[in-house]
């Protein structure tokens, strides 16, 4: 889809976690396009609810820990083996056991950084990115679900109907080029 | 009282099973009492420090649950608590052991002088092995009594006095197992130390409780009384406590390690050097392959945590790296450290324990409903996901 294309959006705002829960998962199971769901907190069971597919964050997590690991026992062995060698307690300059722990924290920091990093890249989360609120409160105590109208069977009174059902607060349709 | 969970009933055939590893073990352990004695009560404190581990680890599972506040597995509790039926017959093992292997320990013979000689010295080491395991069941079982009691009183007070009751345990279990395994095992080589061996023995203790809690839950979702309550979402937690405590297993390992290593006194690396030489070094590399390195990358992604088949392999192979453990903590210092012995006597024991184990933890299980039917928080357990 190109991104110049103005898509048409349903929102609905909920007071309560629970209440978006079931709202969420009723969309998904009666085929609606579930453009998004925005939470002021990480809400259990949610990814389930939206049909996410697993995250591929922990494969970065994996790989650049294992190469932050691999990277240190490479660098320790030549900074203490090969390029200035100190006799330390009478030990081998190839120590294994004294490169494990800073080894050890080395991988820790790569790993955790390194998913960090991705998360923010993959989301386009850099600096100087302004904020855009799907509607006021979904930072503080409001839950909204914002359905995609794809096609013309999406009959915007039935769906609000729906989620109405479920206890929904505020709906509102959008034109925009995305979600927020 | 009538339960929708129905009871755990063995096949004819798995009971027999138990009963003749049982019964192979105890006829193995007699004959080696009377042709290797030496060897036949070095594997009877092995296999008795193993009980005591999966006894007093269910305990100090079920006491953290209970002082946490958690609620997801409750609904499986009842599986810990059957497991520390084993704890008598421990405590048992363990008091025959000081009482009849006393030449397992060399300083009954050579007397250690100074304090260390007052706290080697063998009513001392008796008395307290006798309090330590005294307190232990005491406390044991009234947090498995007030559990029980609770199915037919639905008294929602009994899971807070367990609170306080478990907070209790967790204190005492903290302050005496170190000393009690310094005295059991460690004094197998009384001129050998370590600061690290009491939190070195309970990250195997935890960890083997965990892994047996796996296999039984699974075993019990399959044979009857948890189908309707096991789901992957209790597998999961389950198998993420595995894998964090074999990591800090092998953290413990290395930290005890490195220290010796990086000191290099002789009297203290003289414990690893028995231990690498002699044959011994491919079994102490083993230790950490089938404990840690092999379940590590096992367990890693998430779907291999909520598969039952494959978190039960898994938990075997640390059950084994359990046996393996302990057999290179206790062999070398009391059997020998020239070559390494093993045959059908450690076979045939180590065979037996698992036979006893089940035939202790059937008849536990048994004896009340299979699941804590009144328990405040069995609902949001059985509903409970990640």
């Amino acid at each position: 889809m190109s991104s110049k294309t103005n898509r048409r959006f349903l929102l609905g705002v909920f007071e309560r976690e629970e209440d978006l829960l079931v709202a969420t998962d009723a969309a998904r199971t009666r085929g609606f396009d579930i453009a998004d769901v925005y939470t002021p907190y990480a809400v259990h069971g949610l990814d389930k609810a939206m049909g996410l597919r697993a995250s591929r964050l922990p494969w970065v997590c994996f790989a650049l820990g294992l190469a932050g690991a691999t990277f240190k026992v490479w660098f320790e062995f030549w900074t203490s083996a090969v390029d200035w060698p100190i006799n330390v307690g009478g030990k081998p300059w190839n120590s294994l056991p004294a490169f494990v722990p800073i080894t050890f924290e080395v991988m820790v920091l790569f790993a955790g950084l390194s998913t960090v990093a991705a998360f923010l890249l993959g989301r386009g989360l850099l600096p100087g990115r302004r904020a855009k609120l799907a509607f006021p409160g979904v930072t503080d105590n409001k839950f909204a679900l914002v359905l995609e109208e794809t096609d013309a069977s999406f009959d915007v009174d039935e769906v609000s109907a729906m989620l109405r059902g479920f206890g929904v607060t505020h709906i509102e349709e959008r034109v925009d080029q995305e979600p927020l | 009282m009538t339960t929708p969970y129905p009871g755990l009933t063995p096949s004819h055939r798995t009971r027999a099973l138990f009963k003749w590893l049982a019964l192979l073990g105890a006829a193995t352990f007699g004959l080696g009492l009377l042709f290797a004695r030496q060897r036949a009560l070095s594997s009877f404190l092995l296999l008795n420090i193993g009980f005591l581990g999966m006894g007093l680890g269910a305990a100090f599972f079920i006491a953290l649950q209970y002082v946490c506040g958690a609620h997801w597995a409750v609904a499986l509790r009842r599986v810990p608590e059957a497991m520390c039926g084993i704890l008598p017959w421990a405590a048992l093992g363990i008091l025959i052991t000081i009482l009849v292997g006393r030449s397992l320990y060399p300083w009954t013979e050579e007397h250690a002088t100074g304090m260390k000689g007052v706290i080697l010295s063998y009513p001392f080491v008796l008395g307290r092995t006798v309090v330590f395991l005294g307190i232990w069941l005491l406390l044991v079982r009234a947090l498995v009594h007030g559990s029980r009691l609770q199915d037919d009183t639905g008294d929602a007070s009994l899971s807070e006095s367990n609170v306080r009751l478990s907070a209790v345990f967790l204190v005492v279990f903290g302050l005496t197992f170190w000393v009690a395994v310094f005295d059991w095992v460690m004094s197998l080589e009384p001129e050998w130390y370590s600061t690290m061996y009491g939190v070195y023995h309970f990250a195997g203790l935890f960890l083997g409780a965990i892994a047996a809690i796996i296999i039984l839950v699974v075993w019990l979702s399959r044979v009857g009384p948890l189908r309707s309550v096991l789901t992957a979402e209790h597998l999961h937690d389950l198998g993420k406590l595995l894998f964090g405590f074999s990591t800090f297993w092998m953290y413990i390992w290395f930290s005890e390690y490195m220290l010796i290593w990086y000191a290099d006194f002789p009297e203290e690396t003289a414990h690893f050097v028995r231990r690498l030489t002699g044959g011994w070094g491919p079994l102490f590399v083993a230790n950490m392959v089938v404990t840690w390195l092999i379940p590590f990358f096992i367990l890693l992604p998430k779907p291999v945590k909520r598969n039952p088949d494959m978190l039960v392999r898994v938990a075997c192979m640390i059950l084994f790296g359990r046996w393996l453990d302990l057999y290179l903590l206790i062999y070398p210092a009391a059997v020998g450290h020239e070559t390494v012995t093993f045959g059908v006597l450690e076979l045939g024991m180590a065979l037996g324990a698992p036979g006893l184990f089940m035939l202790v933890f059937v008849r536990a299980y048994r004896a009340c409903a299979p699941v804590p039917i009144a328990d405040p928080l069995l609902n949001a357990s059985l509903s409970h996901h990640q």
